[in-house]
């Protein structure tokens, strides 16, 4: 009898997996692999590749490099011409993504006819690919045939037709557009579902103080909706600095370097170059730069709630 | 309100009246801001969409003018002919140059990769969802009802693999499909989409299988159910709306994805829908309906789908964002 | 047909929470055993471990002579009946029965023998093509008894099963608890915060604390002789009061002192605790035991000032100021006392309990400090 039972008492003791700890192993082990082979492994490799001189135009010599990459990257001021693109598109995407998405999300939280059929068609940019929607853009910019010139001619706005996307003035601006109107679809869920949240006592209670409709908006709206807010402004955050789809089809990082954002640079280190180091230790760059945006934003966040 | 006394009748009436003028008034103004503010939300959704679908219909010819036609005076489906027969059309150097350039022949000699191209899509995007469900749904349930030493921790150690861009991991990624000698084929964007889909999925099954309770998982114990049966005699029939959501959130990424699909495929036997309808972008030779008529392709499966289950994508997005 | 032994069994959850501690019980065949005690205490721990649903973290759990410490739940012969019912709300009701059948490869019509069988004993063979959604809280109830009685399990669990149901139904559901384990012959665990349930249900009631059994028992033996101040509160409603106050008395009479009241002790008592005058206890004295009657000189008694007055139907409670202390007393329906009247009530002296102050231990229970 002893012999026995000190099986399962040791097994205890010593924090051995229990017996459903194994199940669940089981139960994870397809997606720990995947992610481990497919996510993890990818990015400890990546700064492995970011430590070398990996040029895939001489294969055969493969120095290593140290930190080299990394000073190269961070000492080249095109880079950080390229992060100040990357900024600057970020930031005029993010904040238009968020006031065009509060509109549409206090539209879509009133009650009236039609509202259905409103949220279902809020649903088409969200749901159509990015390459199509580079190519819808491309074409409505279009110089020559497009439909904004066309537009802006019927309307008398301008006398002749105009460059859009060759005008380097004007490049990131019309390119966060295109990215704004796909965007906002996801930021009206994610602020619909803070609207939602919002008891109607609330606004009886103010309307009861005498709040009006602006007041009540102020006072009771917003400050509701500042998480929903937090998730709009991070993720748009991410999707914006690391898009790459839009600059690829609509200018390839031109006219001249107008639209030369980081990702654009890293595809180009690493696909036209064959870069494969200086590429790697851009993109290491990239992520921990998303990162620290990213814990930063939520940490300043947690804070405050 | 501070209303007049109700001594005076006239004064009270006068101002029942008022009072019934300015809420009819309101309510009449509340429609038209809300008609006007539809409308606007609508043309700014819509348009750049239904005007991408009308120069589809137009000819080459027609979608030349000055200023452009908003709705197609002559529409045609030539364009789209033009995509279905371009296996049976051989386009040589010679058929392009004959083609008469008003009547809409710029071809582009891709364009019979077209249809193998959503071939290709469509076979990547279902394995993907075939493959969401099958790493997703096991984990997913032990993440949510078997206690295990690490499990919050892994669940943010799944989402945090997506914090990571993806540019930022097309090297490492190339060089891994590479070595796995899997360049060109589907099989490496089956892998990389199902690892880029996967923890969005788990995250809202985890999401789901939480919001049940937990005695249901015990009452299936202790009925009988293994883990296994547990989750599949009881969990996943109660989640089907959460698996419909998964299936659609990876079947338009993968329907969607762009970046990963340049980088590892090469040749029309792999290559994707958004792979050649780019490539179409950057020939200046093409004629613009042509490749309005190809974005109309690729945009059409994914709305559809979109329209459809809108209320499970949209229930799945909100799981995300209330967790999240 | 089980019987269940715990050997030192802890159940030790992540973090380090110790919700089971050194539990040693046995449960017989056949018996109807109550686990009782507060939220939190570990009552449905202990259960769960019965059941396969949480692991023992040290000792061992037995069945009948089998170590069951790793036998997942759906090895072990136990069918449970939860708070919430946990109905499989995507499934017919008699499919909600017959599942465990059909997970345990019973035949089929064996276990449509059985549903029905169940369903009528449980006057439920109206619904059983509902769904658990279109059922009352007392249909759902009887569902999820059906749902265990026609496993015919060796070890039948239930944790808390009456607690959602309304007062009325609650009573009546009780008696056929009583009666289901009568009919099906086999060994029920039932866990319950509530003591009119666990007193009028088990064989034996097992109190527990903090993790820890404070006293296992006939539900009697429980009530009449709690082995410390935890078991004495938890049973009795409204709760037994206490005195605290000195040990006095040397040869011949033992007696209890508090200010200017002064409690003979029954000899049993007196005998023990005649070697320690000035001893610091507390006299505890339940609401029933005290009578307007019998009063003697030699009868021990109370004096206290009436400071409420309450009539609940059949009785009368009196709420009393005992030499500073707040003491609560049922009294019958005869009494006409006003508030602030001076009031003498007698003690039975066999039903008085004295605990020591410090460690709350019974200082009747064999083995008193
Ligand atoms: N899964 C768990 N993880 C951590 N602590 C738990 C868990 N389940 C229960 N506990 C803790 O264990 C103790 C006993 O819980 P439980 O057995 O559910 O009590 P009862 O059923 O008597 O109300 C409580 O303190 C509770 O907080
Ligand atoms: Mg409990």
């Amino acid at each position: 009898m002893t012999a026995i039972t000190s099986l399962p008492r040791r097994a205890a003791r010593f924090g051995g997996p229990t017996y459903d700890e194994r199940n669940a192993l089981v139960l994870i082990a397809p997606l720990a692999t995947v992610l481990f082979a497919v996510a993890v492994f990818p990015i400890l490799y990546s700064f492995y590749i970011s430590l070398y001189g990996l040029k895939l135009t001489r294969p055969h010599r493969v120095p290593f490099v140290g930190l080299e990459n990394y000073v190269t990257v961070l000492t080249d001021p095109q880079f950080w011409e390229a992060v100040g693109r990357t900024a600057a598109f970020s930031v005029m995407s993010v904040a238009a993504v968020a006031v065009i998405a509060l509109l549409a999300a206090l539209l879509l939280n009133e009650e009236f006819p039609g509202r259905r059929v409103l949220s279902a068609v809020l649903l088409v940019p969200w749901a159509i690919p990015y390459v199509a929607n580079a190519l819808m853009w491309k074409w409505i910019y279009d110089s020559n045939y497009g439909a904004l010139n066309g537009l802006l001619y019927q309307l008398d706005f301008i006398n002749s037709y105009m460059v859009w996307l060759g005008d380097a003035d004007k490049t990131l601006a019309l390119i966060a557009n295109a990215f704004v109107w796909k965007e906002v679809p996801l930021a009206v869920i994610l602020l619909l579902v803070g609207l939602k949240t919002i008891p109607a006592d609330l606004y009886a209670a103010a309307k009861v103080d005498g709040a009006n409709a602006l007041q009540r908006f102020l006072h009771v709206t917003l400050p509701a909706l500042k998480s929903s807010f937090a998730l709009v402004i991070v993720y748009e955050t991410m999707m914006a600095i690391r898009h790459f789809d839009l600059f690829f089809i609509l200018t390839e990082g031109g006219p001249g370097d107008a639209s030369h954002v980081v990702a654009w640079r890293i595809y180009v280190e690493t696909f036209r170059n064959l870069n494969f180091g200086l590429g790697a230790a851009m993109s290491y760059i990239l992520a921990l730069a998303t990162l620290a945006l990213a814990y930063a934003v939520i940490r300043a966040l947690a804070q405050r709630i | 309100m501070a209303g007049p006394s109700m001594a005076d009748p006239t004064a009270a009436a006068r101002a029942v009246r008022q009072a019934r003028i300015r809420s009819r008034a309101g309510r009449v103004g509340r429609g038209l801001i809300l008609l006007v503010a539809s409308l606007v939300f609508l043309g700014y959704t819509l348009a750049p969409v239904v005007w991408l679908v009308s120069s589809s219909l137009q000819n080459e010819r027609e979608i030349v003018s000055k200023p452009p036609h908003w709705i197609p005076h002559e529409p045609t489906l030539e364009n789209f002919a033009a995509i279905f027969t371009a296996r049976e059309k051989t386009v040589t150097y010679e058929t392009r140059r004959a083609a008469d350039p008003a009547s809409g022949g710029f071809i582009p000699s891709t364009a019979s990769n077209l249809l193998p191209a959503l071939g290709n899509s469509l076979i990547v995007a279902c394995a993907v969802v075939v493959l969401n469900l099958l790493v997703g749904v096991p984990s997913a349930y032990a993440m949510a009802k078997i206690r295990f030493r690490g499990r919050s921790a892994s669940i943010y150690g799944i989402l945090a693999t997506r914090v990571i861009p993806d540019i930022a991991l097309v090297v490492p990624f190339f060089l891994f499909i590479r070595n796995l000698g899997l360049l060109d084929s589907l099989w490496s964007l089956i892998i990389t989409y199902l690892a880029v889909t996967v923890p969005f999925s788990v995250f809202i099954l985890v999401s789901y299988f939480e919001s049940l309770p937990d005695e249901l998982d015990k009452a299936a114990r202790v009925d009988g159910c293994s883990r296994w049966q547990t989750m599949t005699k009881v969990y996943v029939p109660l989640a089907l709306p959460s698996l419909v959501a998964v299936m659609l959130f990876a079947f338009l990424a993968s329907w969607n994805e762009f970046l990963l699909a340049l980088m590892f495929t090469q040749t029309p036997k792999s290559q994707t829908l958004p792979i050649i309808v780019a490539s179409f972008t950057s020939d200046f030779t093409i004629s613009f309906s042509f490749i309005n008529a190809a974005g109309v392709l690729a945009i059409v499966p994914p709305v559809l789908l979109a329209l459809i289950f809108e209320r499970y994508i949209v229930s799945g997005l909100t799981a995300g964002a209330v967790k999240g | 047909m089980a019987r269940i032994t715990f050997k030192a069994v802890t159940k030790r959850y992540a973090g380090d929470v110790v919700a089971v501690r050194d539990l040693d019980l046995e449960i017989f065949d056949k018996e109807f055993v109550v686990l009782l005690g507060p939220s939190g205490c570990g009552k449905s721990t202990t259960l769960n471990m019965i059941a396969g649903l949480e692991e023992v973290t040290e000792g061992e759990l037995w069945f009948d002579d089998e170590i069951v410490n790793t036998l997942p739940p759906h090895r072990r012969d136990v069918a449970m009946v939860f708070q919430s019912y946990a109905l499989y709300p995507h499934k017919s009701v008699y499919e909600n029965i017959a599942f465990g059948l059909r997970m345990r490869r019973v035949a089929a019509e064996e276990i449509d023998r059985r549903v029905r069988d169940a369903a009528a004993k449980l006057e439920i063979s109206h619904l059983l093509q509902r769904r658990p959604s279109q059922l009352s809280g007392g249909q759902r109830q009887r569902v999820a008894l059906g749902r265990a009685m026609v496993r015919q399990p060796a070890v039948f669990l239930m944790d808390e099963p009456l607690s959602n149901l309304d007062a009325a139904l609650r009573i009546s559901m009780r008696a056929e608890i009583k009666h289901l384990h009568t009919a099906m012959q086999t060994t029920f665990v039932y866990v319950t915060h509530d003591q009119a349930e666990a007193l009028t249900l088990a064989d034996r009631i097992v109190v527990m604390n903090d993790g820890v059994i404070q006293q296992i028992g006939a539900p009697d033996d429980i009530y009449e002789r709690p082995r410390n101040t935890f078991v004495a509160s938890f049973l009795g409603n409204p709760p037994i009061n206490y005195l605290d106050g000195t040990i006095e008395g040397a040869d011949g009479a033992v007696s209890f002192r508090r200010g200017g009241m002064r409690v003979a002790l029954p000899p049993a008592l007196a005998a023990r605790l005649r070697g320690s005058p000035g001893r610091e206890v507390k006299l505890g004295i339940r609401p029933e035991d005290v009578s307007r009657h019998g009063l003697g000189a030699e009868t021990p008694a109370m004096e206290g000032i009436v400071d409420t007055v309450l009539p609940v139907g059949s009785d009368r409670f009196l709420g009393l100021k005992v030499e500073g202390c707040d003491v609560f007393v049922r009294v019958d329906k005869q009494a006409h006392h006003r508030e602030g009247e001076p009031v003498r009530l007698a003690l039975v002296p066999e039903r008085l309990h004295v605990f020591d102050k410090a460690s709350g231990l019974s200082l009747l229970a064999d083995g008193a400090p």
